[in-house]
């Protein structure tokens, strides 16, 4: 840097002040501006603090606990402290704005905690973000006020109405729960609030709420009950319990109804009463003087004591009014005689005489002197037997004379009367008496003994008083017949009969049973004798058969005696064929052939045929040598059928094996007699081959 | 700096006539009006930086306030609700067993910006008559500030951090309070104040006269010293 540039006159601009300002400055005044405008509005906006006072501080935390209007917000707590004297909390809340003016004296607050109670839960949300003050007000802004004291619990009654704002009173001496749900229906339609005692201690007095939504159900007619607890009864259909819900079971509860058409609608603050039962609030509505009564007057000829002030005065059973006073009554003026009267005043219930339309006392009495033309009349009549308490009854009389319902300008109408039908309980007691005291006991008890004396002398007769002698006679007798041996023998020798009897029979059975065997077994030795005598005995076997089938017959069998009886048939037949019985004679004449042939033969001169021949016939006379030593064999099998023919006759009784073994020795039999048939059939066709052996 | 304690033969550039580029750092001949390298509109001083400089701090110490008193962080938890400020939420976790983390916050966000502010304004005020700190040590103190200045929005990275990241419906969640906002400006226009202070500004106060600088020097050193 050897060529340094000339130093330089460095010239200050001149500038005015005001150009020398940087507009930088700008942003810290726009800042402040901007804060400060911010601090204003803050403050502007900013709401008045209100002084809540509370019994107790119940966890409200400085800057934390909200003042909460319809849940939400409006407002927080600046500061907790002491009053003066220590004697409540009080709580400085920071409210909104907007809403600062509607805090007025309508105003009211209360600290909104977690709650546990049969109905449910409430508060849930304070357990876990802490207490905060609710604060209820009305929705015109009044004169703003800044002190105020807190309420201990929830107020039933909002400002601003939620609903229906009445009082509920209990009956004189009844009771009530309060703080408990109205129910109607089973639905919450409101509630009651805390009670308190009237001062004079005879009623207990509570706010209570209809919801907005369900204030149409109540009218000047509708009645409260309790509905606490539970009924529990046992009857024909078993046990029986009965509550509402477990909420009024727990905590009680009211519930309503209206009995009766025309009621008014209701404004804020009407007392109701709360009854103990249905049936009680029911009653009440007539009893109640919600309507005018009309009054009317009746006038009874006697004077009979008993009526009372209150009696009840029913019609058809139905009590309608009652006595509002009793009066003797002496006008001469109007009767026509001096003699004490009974001058009854009735309140009547419009009510309850059922009228449709208009209930007034105008329109009952239109009512009543309608009914009293068509013969209405009033009367006297037992209220109780046992007190002898009157009422009055207004009752139909049908042939009752004409008359109408008086009505004078200035006094009470009055209702006609008919005779009273008064059972007197001590008159009833004298005409007992009475009754008893008529009846002709004396001459009862005449003809009482009259007839006793009778009823003697004829017990007193003689021939009566043997009778019994006699009867006595009778049956010593019949008891020494009773009582002889011979007639209690009876049984025995009965019995000694009966055994001999079955002996007997035992016997018969056995000696049939016994001679039948025997005669089986001499048939079969006889059978056998027959056959063992040679051909010559088949006829005598045949009779044997034929025996044997005949004594077949003799049992109850047929079956088996028919087969038997054509067994016996078919071999008698067979063995009575001329050919069976020329059997010997055959034998001859074949001989005698035999020989005129030998002698043919030998005067023919074949020597050697004449050998062969005599060779076969020697073979001939072997075969029926052989022929004939088999018929003992076959007569012997018969013998054997027949044994067994015999052997399964007598083995009759048994049972079913009889069938079967008879069957089977039937058919041995024909078997034997086939065999019989056949050999007399080849001798038939064939005599020759007995001798030639084939 | 081996020109450090001996301050009596530093010459500025303004007194040899001459004039830097602050942005290309060209030494140009006084007077000259734009840097013919980069464009740049030259001037020897710059005559509006101490306004600018306290323009800032004021708006920074302004944010300053609020960001203190309002709450930081907004911590919703399930049952409760908590909400800290810087001071607050420090001396709680210092009571939690946690001073470590008490005294990085207290430091970030207290001693840092606090300090920010006496530098600067000391520093302004400085320029303006002879001070008993050497030049050097200032121009240090300076360096050191604009330096740190940025670190100050670590508190707002961490509330923003956290707040995105602790959104759990109604379990837990994390809102950045209202102070986070002004302590972000305040931090913003304390480092606006300190960018605005014109540093070459130290070294003319040695003159005795920065208004009127004169003419007789050295040309010596006038390259090294033009700022």
């Amino acid at each position: 840097m050897s060529d340094t540039p000339p130093p330089l006159q460095v010239e200050r601009q001149r500038k005015s002040r005001l150009s020398r300002v940087s507009i930088v400055w700008i942003i810290p005044v726009l800042a402040i501006v901007i804060a400060l405008a911010v601090a204003w509005q803050t403050y502007s906006e900013r709401g008045p603090v209100i002084e809540i006072r509370f019994e107790n501080g119940a966890g409200i935390a400085e800057r934390e606990t909200e003042l909460r209007y319809r849940d939400v917000a409006v407002g927080v707590v600046e500061e907790v402290r002491f009053s003066e004297d220590l004697a409540s909390v009080v709580a400085a809340v920071r409210v909104d704005k907007d809403v600062a003016a509607f805090i007025d004296v309508s105003a009211s607050f209360w600290i909104v905690r977690p709650e546990v109670t049969a109905r449910g839960i409430t508060g849930l949300d304070t357990v876990l973000s802490g207490v905060y003050i609710e604060g209820t007000w009305d929705s015109k802004p009044g004169t703003p006020q800044t002190s105020f004291d807190g309420l201990t619990d929830a107020p039933l009654f909002r400002p601003g109405g939620n609903g229906l704002e009445i009082v509920m009173r209990t009956t004189p001496d009844g009771t009530m729960t309060d703080d408990s749900p109205i129910t109607f229906r089973g639905i919450e339609v409101g509630r009651v609030g805390k009670a308190s005692i009237s001062p004079e201690g005879n009623y207990a007095v509570a706010e209570a709420l209809i919801y907005e939504q369900h204030t149409g159900l109540i009218s000047s007619r509708t009645r409260f009950w309790e509905t606490s607890g539970f009924t529990f009864s046992v009857g024909p259909q078993g046990a029986e319990i009965d509550f509402s819900s477990i909420a009024t079971l727990v905590s009680g509860g009211l519930t309503f109804d209206t009995f009766v058409s025309g009621g008014e609608p209701v404004d804020n603050g009407t007392v109701f009463e709360v009854y103990a039962t249905e049936e009680e609030a029911r009653n009440s509505l007539f009893q109640a003087a919600d309507v005018e009564t009309l009054e009317a007057r009746v006038v009874f000829d006697e004077n009979v004591s008993g009526l009372a002030v209150d009696a009840p005065v029913e019609i058809n059973g139905l009590k309608i009014g009652e006595v509002q006073s009793v009066l003797g009554v002496i006008d001469e003026e109007e009767f026509g005689d001096s003699r004490v009267r009974l001058s009854v005043v009735l309140a009547i219930q419009p009510a309850r005489l059922g009228l449709q339309d208009d209930v007034t006392p105008e329109t009952a009495r239109e009512f009543l002197a309608d009914r009293v033309a068509g013969g209405l009349r009033a009367r006297l009549t037992n209220a109780s037997i046992l007190t002898g308490g009157l009422k009055i009854d207004l009752v139909q009389v049908d042939d009752a004379e004409p008359q109408t319902l008086e009505t004078p300008e200035d006094a009470l109408p009055i209702i006609p009367t008919t005779e009273s039908d008064i059972v007197d309980a001590a008159a009833t007691v004298e005409g007992v008496v009475n009754r008893i005291n008529n009846l002709p006991i004396e001459e009862l008890l005449g003809s009482a003994i009259d007839f006793l004396d009778s009823a003697q002398a004829l017990v007193g007769n003689e021939d009566l008083q043997e009778t019994p002698g006699e009867v006595r006679a009778i049956l010593s007798e019949i008891r020494t017949i009773v009582a002889s041996e011979d007639v209690q023998n009876i049984p025995v020798a009965l019995n000694a009969s009966v055994t001999r009897l079955e002996s007997l029979l035992a016997e018969i059975e056995e000696t049939e049973l016994a001679s039948r065997l025997v005669n089986a077994v001499d048939a079969a030795a006889d059978a056998a004798e027959g056959v063992t005598t040679s051909v010559e005995g088949i006829p005598a076997l045949v009779e044997q058969i034929e025996a044997v089938a005949a004594k077949a017959e003799a049992l109850p069998v047929e079956d088996l005696a028919n087969q038997l009886t054509e067994l016996a048939a078919a071999a008698e037949g067979i063995l009575d064929t001329e050919a069976a019985r020329q059997l010997p004679a055959d034998l001859s004449a074949a001989l005698n052939e035999i020989n005129a042939t030998l002698t043919e033969l030998r005067e023919g001169g074949a020597v050697t045929n004449l050998n062969a021949t005599l060779g076969s016939a020697r073979r001939a006379a072997d075969a029926v040598a052989t022929s004939t030593e088999d018929l003992p064999a076959l007569v012997e099998r018969l013998g054997n059928v027949l044994n067994q023919a015999s052997v399964t006759i007598a083995g009759y009784n048994k049972g079913d094996t009889l069938s079967r073994e008879a069957q089977s020795a039937l058919r041995d039999i024909s078997q034997a007699a086939d065999a019989l048939t056949s050999l007399a059939r080849m001798l038939e066709r064939n005599p020759s081959a007995l001798i030639r052996g084939r | 700096m081996e020109l450090a304690g001996k301050t009596e033969n530093i010459k500025s550039a303004r007194e040899l006539g001459l004039v830097a580029c602050t942005r290309c750092t060209k030494v140009w001949p006084a007077g000259t009006e734009t840097c013919g390298r980069c464009g740049k509109h030259l001037e020897s001083r710059d005559t509006t930086s101490l306004q600018r400089v306290w323009a800032y701090w004021i708006v920074g110490f302004l944010c300053y306030i609020p960001a203190n008193m309002y709450p930081m962080l907004q911590t919703r938890t399930l049952l409760t609700v908590q909400e800290d400020t810087i001071v607050g939420g420090a001396i709680e976790l210092f009571h939690y067993g946690s001073p470590g983390v008490a005294l990085i916050i207290l430091i970030a966000s207290v001693a840092i910006p606090v300090a920010k502010f006496l530098a600067i304004a000391f520093l302004a005020i400085s320029v303006l008559r002879v001070s008993s700190i050497s030049m050097h040590q200032r121009q240090l103190l300076y360096e050191v500030v604009e330096y740190i200045g940025r670190w100050s929005m670590i508190d707002i990275f961490v509330v923003a951090i956290m707040s995105s990241l602790v959104q759990l419906n109604t379990l837990a969640a994390i809102t950045p309070g209202r102070a986070s906002l002004f302590f972000a400006l305040s931090v913003i226009f304390t480092m606006l104040s300190a960018q605005a202070f014109d540093s070459r500004m130290i070294w003319d106060v040695q003159s005795g006269n920065p208004d009127a600088p004169d003419t007789s020097d050295s040309n010596a050193t006038s390259d090294r010293t033009a700022t």
